[in-house]
This record gives structure tokens, sequence and C-alpha cells, in this order.
């Protein structure tokens, strides 16, 4: 069976194209406002990627904010769901997975075949997500690809108060004011994110000794992982394409979603 | 079966409709009563109408140069309704003082909107003899007030006659509940709460004539819950849930089997008894009342290493009579006895391994992706 996973996220779509002999290929875009014919482009590119036409697939499984928004879709699964079964594809002995997107974060806790135990997200406000990273480094006049870096050069660390991106981003512009170095304010909103996920972590009870997996774009960012690390005291673990993780777990689903 | 349905639904979304109607025809006074635990019988025996004052989904926009942001959206929503005029058909207001906020928001009302009948009362966040003899005299005052107010005479006779229609009623909706749990799906959760709702803000001799057509018709239904899965759904201790919402649910692989809402199994599960005294009678019905967030259980809580929520039993108990696979806790935003519940409630969830979700606020779409994954991971439970 031949099956597709795509994630429609708030800032990326992710297709992940699956083969019967367990090989995998991904393709991804921005998902702009066209949310539907985006969709259908990046699955085309992943099929291609995988020497496949879209008529090839089996089944396709929607995940993500913008999967009610999918014609051609076999069934939606949430991107909890999803999420944690790609991670424990991925990474067998974990048991917590922390996902940092555009949007939202969310901490998903599953058991040993990758079923959802307990999930809290923060869905409420851009604070702690891709977002909170993307206006700060606007403010901030850098790239956000670079942010992770910048703020790994930081001497002297800023304490950013404020869990708001709209009151964070004012709170920047004072600092700004006062010739605050912007390696130190990036210091300082990295760790005013990592602070928010963590807080997020303890609702959900984690087992002190889980193997813990971090996905999402900003997972690519070096510098949440370190301060995650160091936060909760043990080694995280990231899968070589933390974006396409959902996507995986929607297509691996896919194989066994009865409708 | 669908257009009776239809006038329940109606009736929600006009809330104030009916009784206005009846204030036009000129004989009987209105009494508005802010959730939740008002003796409306005593209001009935007094040949006036008790009507449950919900507040309204429409945006606050007077209401909150009263009153402090975070009081719930009960509190800030009816003081809304009051300057904007949706309650003026009403005669009076009466309230019990379930909470702080509740508390306040009355004195606010009271100094800024003053109207003629205004009735506070006390019911004791715990019992025992002398908090009953307290409960008793305050039954007492509001009998002598509304007696001077309406000018009828509130007889044992008349008292007992109104227990025994509220009882009827009770017993409809007690009924209604029953064949949803044995029938899931046989009525949607969001009608089921629209039922009961109606039920506080039409004169019961109306809503029972209702009720038992709906139970007619629905009786000879038959259905099969398919695949969806049996839950309980609990919250909102005096307010009425977002039916969108308890769609959303049940429309994502699961069935509400049982509730405890305010507009739910909560004003529905007990009856008063019919006592030689029906004032003794209303007392014993509060003092041995469903466990209540708002209930103070101090002797019980002093036990070491124990987590003790009598609410938290109920809701289990609840789960187990109803068979079903997890619980979803739906919470009003800012109501501060059900949050510090929440926390003990929780932890008896998690040591009983019940599988939970608490939604609060948030957007529809991020409230739908919570309830799909809650959908799914009971699924495999």
């Amino acid at each position: 069976m031949i099956t597709a996973g795509i994630d429609i996220g708030s800032t990326t779509t992710k297709a992940v194209v699956l083969k019967a002999d367990d090989q995998f290929v991904y393709a991804l875009q921005p998902t702009g406002i066209e949310i539907s014919s985006v969709s259908r482009q990046v699955l085309a590119e992943a099929c291609e990627n995988a020497g496949l036409q879209p008529e090839d697939l089996d089944r396709i499984v929607a995940t993500g904010y913008g999967r009610i928004s999918i014609p051609f879709a076999t069934t939606t699964i949430t991107e909890i769901t999803c999420n944690a079964y790609g991670v424990h594809y991925l990474f067998p002995n974990a048991s917590l997975v922390v996902d940092i997107g555009g949007q939202d974060s969310k901490v998903i806790k599953f058991d040993k075949n990758g079923r959802v135990v307990q999930f809290a997200m923060n869905d409420k406000c851009a604070a702690g997500t891709g977002k909170f990273l993307e206006v700060a480094a606007q403010t901030l006049g850098v790239p956000v690809s670079e942010m992770g870096d910048i703020s790994q050069q930081s001497q002297n660390k800023v304490s950013i108060s404020s869990t708001c991106t709209v009151f964070a981003q004012t709170e920047i512009v004072s600092l700004i004011a006062r010739q605050t170095n912007k390696e130190d304010i990036a210091a300082g909103l990295h760790e005013s994110i990592v602070s928010r996920v963590f807080g997020l972590i303890s609702s959900v009870n984690p087992d002190p000794q889980a193997e813990v997996v971090l996905t999402g774009g900003v997972a690519k960012n070096v510098a949440i992982v370190n301060l995650l690390e160091r936060m909760l005291g043990r080694k995280i673990s990231v899968p070589e394409d933390p974006q396409i993780v959902t996507a995986l777990g929607a297509a691996l689903l896919a194989r066994q979603w009865e409708s | 079966m669908e257009e009776i349905l239809a006038t329940f639904r109606d009736y929600c979304e006009k809330p104030y409709e009916r009784a206005a109607q009846i204030k036009a025809a000129g004989k009987t006074k209105i009494i508005g009563c802010l959730p939740m635990y008002f003796p409306e019988e005593i209001i009935h025996a007094a040949g006036a109408l008790p009507v449950t004052l919900f507040g309204s989904d429409d945006p606050i926009t007077l209401g909150d140069g009263h009153l402090m942001t975070n009081a719930c959206d009960q509190v800030r929503s009816s003081f809304d309704s009051l300057l904007k005029g949706k309650y003026d058909f009403l005669d009076g207001i009466a309230a019990i003082y379930i909470c702080d906020q509740v508390r306040f928001y009355l004195e606010v009302w009271q100094l800024d909107h003053p109207v003629d009948f205004f009735h506070q009362m006390w019911r004791p966040y715990k019992w025992d003899s002398s908090t009953q003899e307290f409960f008793h005299r305050e039954l007492k005052r509001l009998i002598a007030r509304l007696e001077e107010f309406t000018g009828n005479k509130i007889t044992t006779e008349k008292l007992k006659a109104s227990i025994r229609l509220y009882n009827k009623s009770r017993n409809l909706m007690r009924q209604l509940n029953e064949l949803r749990k044995e029938h899931p799906g046989i009525i949607r959760a969001s009608d089921m709460a629209c039922v009961v709702a109606s039920s506080m803000l039409l004169p019961k001799e109306e809503h029972n004539e209702l009720l038992a057509k709906l139970l007619a018709q629905l009786t000879q239904q038959e259905l099969s819950a398919g695949k969806k899965q049996r839950i309980i759904a609990v919250g909102h201790p005096c307010s009425m849930p977002e039916r969108e919402i308890l769609d959303m649910i049940e429309d994502n692989g699961m069935l509400i089997v049982d509730d405890d809402f305010f507009t739910g199994g909560r004003y529905f599960s007990k009856d008063i008894a019919l006592n030689d005294d029906p004032l003794d009678a209303i007392i014993d019905f509060n003092a041995n009342a469903i466990p209540c967030t708002t209930g103070h259980y101090a002797d019980a809580w002093i036990q070491p290493d124990k987590i003790y929520s009598p609410y938290a039993e109920y809701v289990i108990d609840l789960m187990k009579h109803g068979q079903a696979k997890g619980v979803v806790v739906l919470k009003e935003m800012y109501c501060d006895p059900y949050d510090m519940e929440f926390v003990l409630m929780k932890n008896r969830f998690e040591e009983e391994g019940i599988p939970y979700i608490s939604i609060s606020s948030g957007s529809l779409e991020a409230i739908r992706t919570r309830v799909q994954a809650f959908g799914e991971t009971l699924q495999f439970v």
C-alpha cells in the first residue's frame, strides 16, 4: 500500500509519501492562503520525488490546522495523534514529544505503541511558538533562521518578562532604545519561549526518565534545543527533519485507519 | 420530534420572550433568578414566575464599565444584559450567594441599578445543624418578602403543590436522561441542554407538557451508538455550555451519555421530598444535594496523603454508571470554585487512569483539534 500524509501547518505545508517498503520521501512549501491548491502542489511534488503519480496513492490522511480543507484526503486525523505516531516510529523508546510549530506548541505523552495518553496545547496565543520568534526577529532586524546562533553569542542575557508576543515586541523596542545588544535580547527571547514550553511539559506530568523528542520547525533552532535540555536536565532527541514528523505519522496511520 | 426540539431551541435563542409575554398579560410578577440553587418553588408558590438569568452571547460592551474583566462571563454578561435593557420585563431579582463573584456582582447591581424587589440570600457552604437552622431563617425571610411583594400568602399546601410540579419537571428530565444513557445519541447533547435550560425560562406547567410530548415521540425511536465512544461531560456549574462545542464533541466520534451541567444533571438529578413541612424538605434537599464545587467539605479534606474531592468522586460515579470511557470538562473561564476543584479532580482522574480533557476557551478551530484528538485517543482505550 502506498500512502501519503499531508500536514497543513499555519506556516508550512508538508507532504510525506510512504511506500510499501517503508521508504518515504517528502516535500514542503509555505502554506499561504490557498490551502487546497498548495496542498495539491506539495503532494504532487512529494509524489514526483518518489517517482509516483498522485493517482498511485491508496490513502491520504490530512492533518494540521488546515486538515478540514483538503477535499482529496481519505480522512482527517489531528496533528496530536499523527505527531505522536510519527515520533514513535522514528524513536521507538520515546514517550514524550514537544512540538513547537508556527502557531502553537504542544506536548504529547504517548505509550509504547505510539498512542496518545495525554496532551497539552498552547493554542490561545503566539507566545512560546515559532510566530513569537518570527515577530521578534523582525523587530531585531535579523533573519529568523539566524536567531538561534545570534542568541548563543550572548554575554549578558536580558530577561524578557512578557509572555505575550505583542507585549514582548514592545519590550524589545524598549531594550533596543536602551542600546541592549541584539544577542542578549535574542537570548532572553529564547529563554522566554523555553520557559513557556517547560510549563506546558509540566502540565502532563511526564515520566522523569522519558526520552523526549523535539519536533516542529523550531526544533531546527539549536539554541532552543540547548536551553530545553538544560531546563529538563536531560538530552533531547531531534529528528533529522523535525518538520515532517507529523506528516509521516499521518502517512503511517493512513495504512491502518479504518473508514 | 424535530418540531418539538426546534421549539426548545427557539426558547433558548429568545430566552425571555415567553416571560415578557406573560408579563405583558399583566397578572404574573416575573422574578429573575441568578444561577444557581435558588428555591424557585417558593417563588412559584407566591404566584410569581421564576426565570433564570443566563446573560447572553452578545459582546459585553456596557457591563465592563461596572465589573472587572476577570469576573466570569455569566456575571459580566448578566450585568451587561441588565444595562442594555434585556431584563426590563422583570419585576424583581433574586439570587443566592453561591460564590464571591456573584456576591460582589449583586452589590454592584444594587448600587448601580436598583430594582423594586431585590432579594439576596445566603446558602450555607457547609452543612450542619447550625447552618441548617440558619438556612431555615433565610427561607422564612424570603417567604415574608415574597408575600409582601406579591400580596399572595405562601401556604404549606401551595408550596407543596409547587414542589410537586417541579418534581414532575425533574422527573421528566430524568426520564429523558435515562433514555440518553440507554440509547446514546437519541437526543443530541446540545438539544438536551436546550430542554433543561428552557425549563428555567418557561412556566413549568407549559414545559412539562411539551417535554412529555417529546418523551412520547422519542421512545418510539430506535438507535445504535455505532462506533462512537460513550463519554460524560461536566462543567459549567452555573451557565449553559456552548451548544456548538457540544455538537463538535458528538460530531467527532463521541456521544455524551450523561452530564453534570447547570443546564443538565445538576438541575434535575434529585427531587425535593413531599414532607409535611416543605421548608424542612427544601433544607434537606440542599443539605444533601449532589456534591458541588462551591461547597466546603473541611472535615473530609483533613486527611493526610489522600486526595479528597466529593465532586470528583461524583463525576467518577457518573462515568461508571454511564459506562463512559472518558470525561470532557468544559470549564467556564474565571470560575474560581471550579478551577480550584479541578486540580483535585484532575489528580483523581490520573489516579484512576480516566482519560479526560479540559476545555475552557480558545478559537473554535483550536477547540476542534483538542476535541477530535481526544476522540482519537479514546478509540485506543
